[in-house]
């Protein structure tokens, strides 16, 4: 098994044309995949949702304001999950409920295991 | 992560939770802050919303949700008016300070204080200064937290159209400067009246047949009847009027669910499964009713009079047409409308004097104010099938197809005819009027 990181790009102003309707459906569909995740055991960490603004720390140790990215770019959270190989956590990935954005997977590289 | 949190997964939140969450806090907001800042307590609000949806299906919901929500915005809304330094002038406004202002909106959050920031806000979307179209789409928009989109979907019209109905709308608020403020007592009948007229139309607006199912209108209905229950809890604004309309949108709902087929196709009052009205809404109705009585009944009292007849008769057949012919004239007396007229014109049939109820149809020929002549050949079309007169039945119903129509109303009349024309008639009726006003 790998673990991989679902790291949700943000929809960018799009998501402000969702109704608090469609939004709760979209809250009570994630709540209902987490749940699933948590349950079945591939869920590894429900992860957190991360704030728009911050610093951005560079190489030289000057401090910006940021990230400043592209709003549809902007990661907005995160979570972990376990799977076989790529394919079956891209599977889970698209069972995951969208609210306009984009999900990317990446398998952890395993640097930091014993 | 929030100590508040608790381990309950999101299924708990009640139906519409995030919708009516949305209309009570941008009422309480709008009246703290005022209503020129409706477009930055919106967004702000629906930023709260969108991290809650964030937070919430993640880690559960916490324990006291609505308190959760409040804090967010109320908390953003402030950052922005003291960033945007526009704060001082918020403040000389409302003639306070901003601890003030916020130790106020934190009390109207508590449950006893939002229906009177609801019913404030009610009074402002219904502002005489807005059109009525305007109004309708602003009670949409703030009261009952739908997406424009939603509004377009659910009033049959672009997006574009609602957008620009909503926008006039805030920009003539703005403009005038209007308050939240509850009406003053010489005001009040009249403003009333408006907040009625609105939430009617409103309710029409979700009732009125369309092709397919679309679980929106049916959720217009329902926010015009909430509306209205608000309306009936307030010892000014729960008038005898007020009661008989809620009456009257409750006697509507409980027939919802048979309107439409599994296809989602129109099925008229004659053709209902009438097994499937709600029981439950049809007592409420009735208990609305009578506690709406007085000595001067409004057309809402004779309009829920006579959708309660249907509800209570057990077929078509056995429908108290005497009834109803007697309400549409009581109404007819309040207000002489052809539509009225045409009502009562196929209850008379119904009752058995067709021949009457032609004369009457022949008489509201031609007439300027008769703007449907869709619903007039209808009705005339129905009243030569009571009389088995199905060549001229299928006239009328030809005549009907002549007009611009909606595709749902061309394919019931296209079914009618061929009907009628294939096996004579099969006993059933069609009630156009009745489900197509």
């Amino acid at each position: 098994m790998a673990k991989f990181m679902f790291l949700h790009r943000s929809g960018g102003p799009c998501a402000f044309e969702q109704s608090p309707e469609e939004m709760q459906q979209a809250m009570q569909a994630m709540g209902r995949w987490m749940e699933d995740g948590l349950k079945a055991g591939w869920l590894l960490d429900t992860g957190d949702g991360l704030k728009a603004d911050g610093k951005v720390v560079h190489a030289d140790n000057t401090v910006t304001d940021g990230p400043f990215a592209e709003s549809k770019e902007l990661v907005g959270g995160y979570c972990m999950v376990e799977a076989a190989d790529l394919e079956g956590a891209v599977e889970l990935a698209k069972a995951m409920p969208q609210t306009g954005g984009a999900i990317e997977v990446r398998e952890l590289a395993g640097h930091s295991m014993d | 992560m929030n100590p508040e949190v608790t381990s309950d997964g999101p299924e708990q939140l009640v139906e519409h939770f995030f919708r009516h969450e949305s209309a009570k806090l941008i009422a309480v907001l709008a009246r703290a802050f005022g209503v020129r800042h409706l477009d930055l307590i919106e967004d702000k609000t629906q930023e709260a919303l969108i991290t809650a949806m964030e937070t919430w299906g993640r880690h559960g919901i916490p324990s006291n949700p609505s308190g959760w929500i409040y804090r967010v915005a109320r908390n953003r809304v402030l950052d922005v008016l003291r960033r945007e330094k526009i704060h001082q002038r918020a403040m000389a406004w409302t003639q306070g300070n901003e601890q003030y202002i916020v130790s106020l909106a934190d009390q109207w959050i508590a449950d006893d204080q939002v229906p009177d920031s609801l019913l404030r806000m009610m009074f402002v979307c219904c502002h005489p200064v807005l059109d009525r179209r305007s109004q309708i789409a602003l009670t949409l928009k703030i009261l009952c937290g739908f997406s424009l989109s939603e509004i377009a979907r659910g009033l049959l019209i672009s997006n574009e159209a609602a957008k620009k109905r909503v926008q006039r709308a805030k920009k003539a608020l703005a403009e005038e400067q209007i308050k939240p403020e509850l009406p003053p007592a010489d005001e009040l009948q009249q403003r009333l009246s408006a907040v009625q007229e609105v939430l009617y139309l409103m309710f029409n607006e979700g009732y009125s047949a369309t092709q397919g199912h679309e679980p929106l209108r049916d959720d217009i209905c329902e926010e015009a009847a909430r509306l209205c229950h608000l309306l009936c809890g307030h010892e000014s604004f729960g008038t005898p009027e007020t009661k008989a309309l809620l009456a009257l949108m409750l006697a509507h709902s409980a027939r919802l669910g048979a309107r439409v087929d599994s296809e989602g196709a129109t099925i008229l009052l004659a053709d209902q499964d009438r097994s499937l009205w709600d029981r439950g809404l049809v007592r409420a109705a009735d208990d609305w009713l009578e506690r709406s009585k007085t000595d001067h009944p409004s057309r809402f009292h004779y309009e829920a009079a006579i959708a309660l007849t249907h509800c209570f008769a057990p077929t078509l057949e056995q429908t108290r047409w005497d009834r109803i012919v007697f309400f549409y004239d009581r109404l007819l007396q309040l207000h002489p409308s052809p539509l009225y007229r045409l009502n009562r014109a196929i209850a008379r049939a119904e009752s058995g004097d067709v021949d009457q109820a032609l004369e009457e149809l022949e008489s509201l020929r031609g007439r300027q104010d008769m703007s449907s002549y869709f619903l007039l050949s209808c009705a005339l079309g129905r009243l030569h099938e009571l009389r088995d007169d199905s060549r001229k039945a299928v006239d009328a119903y030809t005549a009907a197809l002549s007009g611009a129509l909606a595709e749902h109303e061309r394919a019931l009349l296209e079914r009618r005819i061929s009907q009628l024309r294939g096996a004579q008639t099969d006993g059933r009726s069609f009630d156009a009027t009745e489900e197509l006003k």
